[in-house]
């Protein structure tokens, strides 16, 4: 039924619908604008990148292949790459911790897997203050893995990257996150 | 990778309650896109112009419709009128007393009707008629004007002379939009014939001033 809402919705856009131009933006609308505010800190600046998506999708719906992708993450896509150029562009500075040394990669699958992997509250409050302190490309990749269920073809596709690529993307963040964790907790 | 998703619960809790508080997105926001879309989009700009364009067709054919065809008429009156005011010019300060304009500067406005093509036999005896008619019915003034300058004029040249009228020339109609060389050669002998003649009665009119004022 979706799948041909959306057809439905693509020939609207390709002819310049208007009303085909709102209806997408009810449908997607939230989900493409939480994922710029994702990546773009403030809210006027996710509100810029968000129309920006929104005039290049209909500006370039003719070049939206239904046998590559689903609308969805060709959406994700273009919201990637405008805020990520939007952040290169408009040189917002983004504080972050950075693994120079390595010491992330030195610790266990067991270690990570026990810190993620049993529920307790103080833990969750604990990475969430890690999260913030993720570059904003790998807090993306790991919010499309852990929250919106991407698959890594998707994410790849998003990130313009390669699914093995993304898998080891992911699994040096969880380590990331777990060295955050323990720096926060000393 | 999907065990690896389940398994980490803390994570997913935590990535859930960052996204949950995340700021939302504002109401008006889809409406000021659209605005924006629809301020950009090429149909907008279509649909402002298209009536300016629509005015601007409907006033050119209304020009076209409304402003009559060309028919030479106005340039050779111009043309006529420019000649008789340089001829004003030049002449001396003497006021001249009003002499009648000869029958071919008036050019006569017909009703628009489909032009016959006049044959040169026709407009040969147009020309004798125009003559006659001009030479049977002189009024008092001209009588004494033409009294003086046939005291002067050669005979014989005056009788080679025609005069050119509108009816001989009859520019107005299409086909006789140009003149023939002809015709250029005779009107411009006719312009200096009858600027001569004007020149003669000038004379003449300051002559008479003088010699009254002698006799005075």
């Amino acid at each position: 039924m979706n799948q041909v809402t959306d057809i439905n919705l693509i020939q609207g856009l390709l002819k310049q619908d208007s009303k085909a131009q709102r209806a997408m933006l009810e449908r997607y609308g939230q989900f493409v604008f939480a994922q710029v505010a994702r990546l773009v800190p403030g809210i006027e600046n996710a509100e810029e990148v968000y129309q920006d998506v929104f005039v290049k999708v209909f500006r370039s719906i003719d070049t939206y292949d239904v046998q590559k992708s689903s609308l969805l993450t060709w959406l994700s896509r273009i919201a990637y790459h405008e805020s990520v150029s939007y952040l290169r562009r408009s040189s917002i500075p983004v504080i972050y911790f950075e693994d120079r040394e390595g010491e992330a990669e030195k610790l266990s699958e067991s270690e990570v897997d026990a810190t993620f992997g049993q529920p307790n509250p103080e833990t969750v409050q604990l990475i969430r203050a890690a999260l913030t302190h993720l570059p904003p490309d790998e807090r993306a990749i790991i919010t499309m893995f852990y929250y919106e269920e991407m698959s890594l073809n998707d994410i790849a596709y998003i990130t313009e990257s390669i699914p093995t690529t993304v898998a080891s993307k992911l699994s040096r963040t969880r380590k990331k996150l777990c060295k955050i964790i323990k720096m926060l907790q000393s | 990778m999907n065990t690896l998703c389940q398994q980490d619960t803390n994570l997913r809790d935590a990535i859930r309650f960052e996204e949950m508080e995340r700021p939302q997105m504002p109401a008006d926001l889809n409406a000021r896109l659209m605005k924006r879309v629809e301020a950009h989009s090429p149909s907008a700009r279509v649909r402002k112009l298209w009536p300016w364009l629509a005015a601007a067709c409907v006033a050119a054919f209304i020009a076209v419709y409304v402003t009559p065809p060309k028919d030479g008429t106005g340039d050779v009156m111009e043309t006529l009128a420019v000649t008789a005011k340089a001829e004003q010019s030049q002449a001396p300060t003497p006021v001249a007393p009003k002499v009648e304009e000869p029958r071919h500067a008036v050019v006569p406005v017909e009703a628009p009707e489909k032009a016959k093509p006049q044959k040169p036999r026709q407009r040969a005896a147009a020309t004798e008629n125009l003559m006659a008619q001009q030479s049977a019915a002189p009024s008092a003034q001209t009588a004494v004007v033409e009294t003086d300058l046939v005291a002067t004029a050669d005979p014989k040249a005056e009788a080679e002379m025609t005069v050119l009228s509108e009816r001989d020339i009859p520019i107005t109609r299409p086909e006789n939009y140009q003149y023939t060389r002809e015709e250029l050669a005779q009107l411009k002998k006719q312009a200096a014939e009858a600027y001569l003649k004007w020149v003669e009665l000038e004379m003449e009119i300051s002559r008479n001033n003088l010699e009254q004022t002698a006799q005075k």
